[in-house]
């Protein structure tokens, strides 16, 4: 680049910078009603650039984005700007497989992702070295629920139980495949964190959060095949790349050839959970307290907006 | 094994199991959550029967899904299709943190108002892009400071915008398009965005009325969604558009005045790729606009046909379009032989073969890597699925060229508005072209694979495709 056309042209950070000194009140962002001025989106990349230098990130560093057209992702790429990180930005349509070869090849250190895509990135965090935080955000979790086809598992626990994540992950892995086994599947398998898999197809998944210094397990199992038409109906997606939502998914009745019961899924659950953890589990209801937030939470959930 | 915390009691600990094997979506979330807050309050009331461990195993009787507060959901199509559905509230005690991540929102509430930028230089890179190209693994394209800075100059040439502009933010960002025509070039010339972070017809449209933009920067997926719309509604885009810019794919001709009669707006077509930061050529919007053309070279571009040698073809001549730029990427990440091929004498060669009229616009025939060989004779899908298209009851097209036994055949997958047999289409096609571009073989299809910004992802449709997002066995 010769010096003169240098002259004539700010930075790409350096004009929004300008921008929220002179014009703090102009808008920068919209979205559904709420504006963000260019002063708090300047503070904001700001935020962000502190925030990813705490976690060690240096000029140079490659710095994942997967997300929507959320003001997270403008925040992420302005604090890159301004800290001289390199943003890799990637469709946030990718699969495990194809995510995998991005992370790897870019030697991403920091993936900014949607808290949703937790499971996945789980399951092929091992295999990225080079990557040492993964920072989530949004609220766009989606679960699928339908008769037939999905046992949830669920464990509340105290923290102290899982304080080696590494160890909850391999031990919960290793239950789910017993139970999936239990139920007739062969050939199953589970590499680390996140799925079980046959084949390269997903039969059941979990994920570990923390929740009021608690340790919540949330588990799905496939037992018969996943219809998602319905749901892709009710959130909208376009039909071009409706088969690119799911990863490809199998279950217990496309593996075995039959559907199991319900009190066969329990017990087999329950064994590899008391296995498992060398617990004894015992049928039992709610208290008081919980009868009281269950309610509170069902209604919660199925407010209209 | 790490696990022998677990092990060291004594005595087996005993563990609560709620089973409901026929509860609904919004349990899901609320049995779980009333555990966590029952334990909480119980805690605080000293109330007795703390339990360790609690076991839930449930299903659902009824289809229902579980959306995070973000989600957008069409409730009627809900109720039409009996799903129920379930919002998780927004943060708050039923929000979990994933173990092992940081949480976005706080890392920004424990971090300081205030950064120095770090000093960077304009070859220094800003942006690693991966596009999947048409074959093979996604490629890095390495774009520098430099580069954004060349390409804002340019559009900016091009579009002339002012802070008084508002932009419709529906291309996705983590594309080239969307990040560099749309997010840094707006913020750069100080004008708004209109986020929109989950696309459908509807909601854009919605979206383009309330928020009554200035421009529309899509893809023609979108603005042929939106023409569709537009005359379902009767009704017009709002006064205050005074462009709309397409590019990512081609977008017909007789779409484009289509959509400008309908819409009342103009639209403009251009061109760009991943490896020139996004446009770097379009037709004018106050001089001549040329169907069917990309336009000319922005300013900052040079943009030349060549052949095989990489020697410049006349006017008229079909040959490979490359380009010569500030805004053109340095080369590929952790790929020298690729940078290699891609570049001659400092010439980007884009795989996109076309040709250049007398005024120096220029005009795209196909993907070079497309082209098929059959009988030493080239053919050119775009040419077939033109003719294909012709035909009334074909919607889409696709043809690609494959080996069966030791023979080139010419493939053409379809998409149809109505039924139509293979024979039909195949005497359509012998009515308009030479007997050897004629398809040896029709696909119909329910639709075709489509990248984010509508082009088809012609791989998808060969036989050794390898679908590449499972996460296989070691």
């Amino acid at each position: 680049m010769s010096a003169e056309s240098n002259q004539d042209r700010t930075g790409l950070v350096e004009s929004i910078e300008r921008r929220a000194v002179s014009r703090p009140d102009s808008v920068a962002l919209h979205l559904e009603g709420e504006t963000i001025t260019y002063k708090e989106l300047n503070l904001r990349a700001n935020r962000v650039a502190n925030g990813l230098q705490g976690l060690g990130v240096k000029k140079g560093d490659r710095v994942a984005i997967m997300l929507p057209n959320i003001p997270e992702f403008v925040y992420a790429v302005l604090g890159n700007l301004k800290l001289g990180a390199i943003t890799v930005p990637f469709n946030t349509l990718y699969k495990g497989g194809e995510i995998l070869h991005i992370l790897k090849d870019s030697g991403a250190k920091v993936l900014i992702a949607l808290t949703s895509f937790a499971p996945m990135i789980n399951e092929i965090r091992p295999e990225l070295p080079a990557l040492e935080q993964v920072i989530l955000t949004g609220e766009r979790n989606l679960l699928f629920a339908q008769p037939e086809s999905t046992a949830f598992i669920q464990l509340i626990l105290e923290w102290d139980l899982i304080k080696d994540v590494d160890g909850v992950y391999q031990k919960m892995g290793h239950i789910l495949l017993q139970i999936v086994e239990g139920l007739g599947v062969k050939e199953a398998w589970y590499k680390h964190r996140g799925s079980i898999r046959v084949r390269g197809d997903k039969i059941a998944s979990f994920v570990i959060s923390e929740v009021e210094g608690m340790a919540l397990i949330n588990t799905v199992v496939f037992l018969g095949p996943l219809d998602i038409r319905d749901f892709l109906r009710v959130v909208w997606v376009p039909p071009e790349i409706r088969d690119k939502v799911v990863e490809p998914l199998t279950s217990v009745e496309q593996e075995t050839g039959k559907k199991p019961v319900w009190d066969r899924v329990k017990e087999t659950a329950v064994l590899a959970i008391e296995q498992g953890f060398r617990v004894d589990i015992k049928e039992g209801a709610m208290v008081r307290d919980e009868l009281f937030g269950y309610e509170k939470l069902r209604s919660l959930a199925y407010k209209a907006r | 094994m790490k696990w022998k915390i677990f092990s060291r009691k004594k005595r087996k600990e005993q563990w609560r199991l709620i089973y409901k094997p026929d509860g609904d979506v919004a349990d899901v979330m609320a049995l779980p959550g009333a555990v966590v807050e029952g334990q909480v309050a119980g805690r605080y009331l000293l109330a007795s029967g703390a339990i360790p461990g609690t076991v839930i195993i449930q299903g659902v009787r009824r289809k229902g899904l579980l959306a995070g507060v973000d989600v957008v959901v069409d409730p009627e199509a809900a109720a039409e299709h009996d799903v129920d559905v379930a919002y998780q509230p927004r943060g708050g005690r039923a929000s979990l943190r994933p173990v092992e991540t940081v949480n976005f929102e706080e890392m920004m509430l424990n971090a300081s108002d205030e950064f120095v930028s770090v000093s960077t230089e304009p070859e220094d890179l800003a942006c690693l892009l991966y596009t999947s190209g048409t074959t093979g693994r996604p490629k890095g394209v390495k774009l520098t400071i430099s580069n954004f800075l060349c390409e804002q100059q340019s559009t900016q040439g091009l579009l002339d915008v002012t802070p008084q502009d508002k932009f419709i933010g529906v291309l996705p960002f983590f594309h080239v398009f969307g990040l560099s025509n749309v997010l840094l070039f707006a913020l750069v010339q100080g004008a708004s965005i209109v986020l929109v972070p989950q696309y459908s017809p509807g909601n854009l449209l919605r979206i383009i009325m309330e928020s009554q933009p200035s421009l529309i920067i899509a893809i023609p997926t979108m603005f042929s969604h939106l023409l569709t719309l537009l005359e379902r509604k009767k009704v017009r885009l709002p006064d205050t558009i005074r462009l709309c810019v397409s590019g990512a794919a081609p977008f017909p001709k007789e779409m484009i005045e289509t959509f400008e009669r309908c819409s009342e707006s103009r639209l403009l077509e251009g061109y760009g790729l991943t490896e020139t930061v996004g446009a770097c050529c379009a037709n004018p919007p106050d001089g001549v606009c040329k169907a069917g053309s990309i336009g000319a070279p922005l300013a900052g571009f040079e943009m030349k046909i060549v052949d095989a040698d990489g020697k410049e073809l006349p006017s008229g001549e079909v040959g490979e379009i490359a380009i010569k730029g500030e805004g053109v990427t340095p080369g590929y990440y952790n790929l020298a032989q690729e940078t290699e091929e891609t570049f001659r004498d400092g010439w980007f060669l884009t795989g996109d073969i076309g040709y250049k009229d007398q005024d120096g616009y220029f005009f795209i025939t196909d993907r070079k890597k497309e082209i098929i060989i059959k009988g030493g004779l080239n053919i050119s899908p775009r040419e077939v699925e033109e003719v294909l298209l012709r035909h009334p009851k074909v919607k889409e097209a696709a043809v690609i060229g494959r080996t069966k036994r030791e023979r080139e055949e010419i493939v053409a997958f379809v998409t149809t508005r109505e039924k139509v047999s293979a024979l039909e289409l195949i005497s359509h096609c012998k009515e308009y072209l030479s007997n050897f571009k004629v398809p040896d073989a029709i696909c119909f299809m329910e639709t075709l694979p489509m990248s984010v910004t509508g082009k088809v992802l012609k791989k998808e449709l060969t036989d050794d495709y390898q679908d590449e997002r499972g996460i296989k066995p070691r």
